[in-house]
């Protein structure tokens, strides 16, 4: 893989810029107040992809919130071979029995690890559980999931920035465009 | 923290293809729960009501009542699995059936970081048993259950042996 200095050389497309970023979130920021205003709110975010769009996210709420923050193992990675099951690597730092719980997600493709958190964040006996997304990519569901609080819609390419990455680069964009095919593709 | 750890002692059946025993892996890694053609849909009859043609699709999430129908066939030679399903979606709409194109499962391979894994998995390089005729499976006049279960580590050996020499046509049915 071929990695230019210059991150944003490795875009084809500017997909969504900072500016079209910053006002859905307070779009979504003000929603989310109206809708849980009086309630206990916990905002989980998921680790990695997801901290710029909770960062923001948080501050665009007016309301009290608590933050927390889960990572869990991805399919392929190093602890696929030693379980062959999804880990939590980062459990919740708090309880959230009782409280309103409002998953952060930066994207949702096949739905299988957001699938699997809902269950398990279920099973804390929270008041409620919704999710906040700020991408959907419905063209690559397994499992349909309902999205309380979407962002953007997005069509069926790699993206990355504002977050998202490839090979745990191009997450400090701010933006989210669309890598170049030959960034991941092999030239043979 | 494992949600349900039971789910990797299930029997496993003969995979068709490698493919698919890649997605049952993926299913199994995030704990949802999967049968492997578990029924059999009749979707084309002759005038006695006898069945002619019917479609098994690869997957069943029970706990979501979603099939899922996994082709790694050419886009050009995908035809034929269209037409099947639109068919049974016609026939049968309240069932969901979600088909995973080549393009699906080679996305999904990038996502996990096993893309170099794709000519394997993909394709007739990826066929795991000699491709179908249409009078070995028994057609049902009801779904009903297609196959007998076997033993997960068998269907993985049955898997990485045919990996190495598989030598079927290009345009071979794979599935269903």
């Amino acid at each position: 893989m071929t990695r230019r200095p210059d991150l944003t050389a490795d875009v084809s497309e500017i997909l969504l810029n900072e500016e079209q970023i910053q006002a859905k979130v307070l779009e979504l920021g003000r929603r989310i107040s109206d809708d849980y205003a009086g309630r206990e709110l916990t905002l989980v975010s998921v680790l990695k992809g997801s901290l710029p769009f909770m960062a923001d996210l948080m501050r665009s709420i007016t309301i009290p919130v608590q933050i927390d923050l889960m990572e869990v193992s991805s399919y392929g990675g190093a602890a696929t071979e030693s379980s062959g099951l999804v880990r939590i690597l980062k459990d919740l730092s708090s309880s959230i029995d009782g409280r309103h719980v409002l998953i952060v997600e930066d994207i949702i493709d096949t739905g299988l690890t957001l699938n699997y958190l809902v269950r398990y964040l279920r099973g804390k006996n929270p008041a409620s559980l919704k999710i906040c997304t700020l991408l959907d990519k419905p063209a690559r569901r397994i499992v349909e999931i309902a999205i309380d609080y979407r962002g953007f819609e997005i069509p069926d390419q790699f993206v990355i920035g504002y977050g998202l990455d490839y090979g745990e680069v191009y997450r400090n964009l701010r933006f989210v465009g669309v890598l170049r095919p030959e960034v991941y593709l092999d030239p043979d | 923290m494992v949600l349900d750890p039971d789910l990797d002692r299930r029997p496993a059946p003969a995979f068709a293809h490698a493919s698919e025993a890649e997605l049952a892996r993926i299913l199994d890694f995030y704990a949802v729960a999967w049968e492997y053609e578990p029924h059999t849909f009749p979707i084309l009859f002759d005038r006695s009501g006898a069945v002619l043609e019917s479609f098994s699709p690869d997957f069943y999430l029970p706990e979501l009542d979603v099939y899922l129908e996994l082709t790694t066939l050419k886009q050009r030679l995908v035809r034929k699995k269209n037409r099947k399903l639109r068919r049974l979606r016609e026939l049968y709409p309240g069932v969901t059936v979600k088909l995973l194109y080549s393009r699906d499962f080679r996305a999904l391979l990038f996502k996990y970081g096993k893309l170099s894994l794709a000519g394997m998995l993909t394709g007739a390089d990826g066929q795991t048993t000699p491709p179908r005729s249409r009078g070995e499976r028994p057609a049902a006049s009801a779904p009903t259950r297609a196959h007998p279960r076997r033993s997960r580590a068998d269907a993985r050996a049955r898997a990485a042996a045919r990996l190495v020499g598989a030598g079927t046509p290009d345009d071979a049915e794979v599935t269903a």
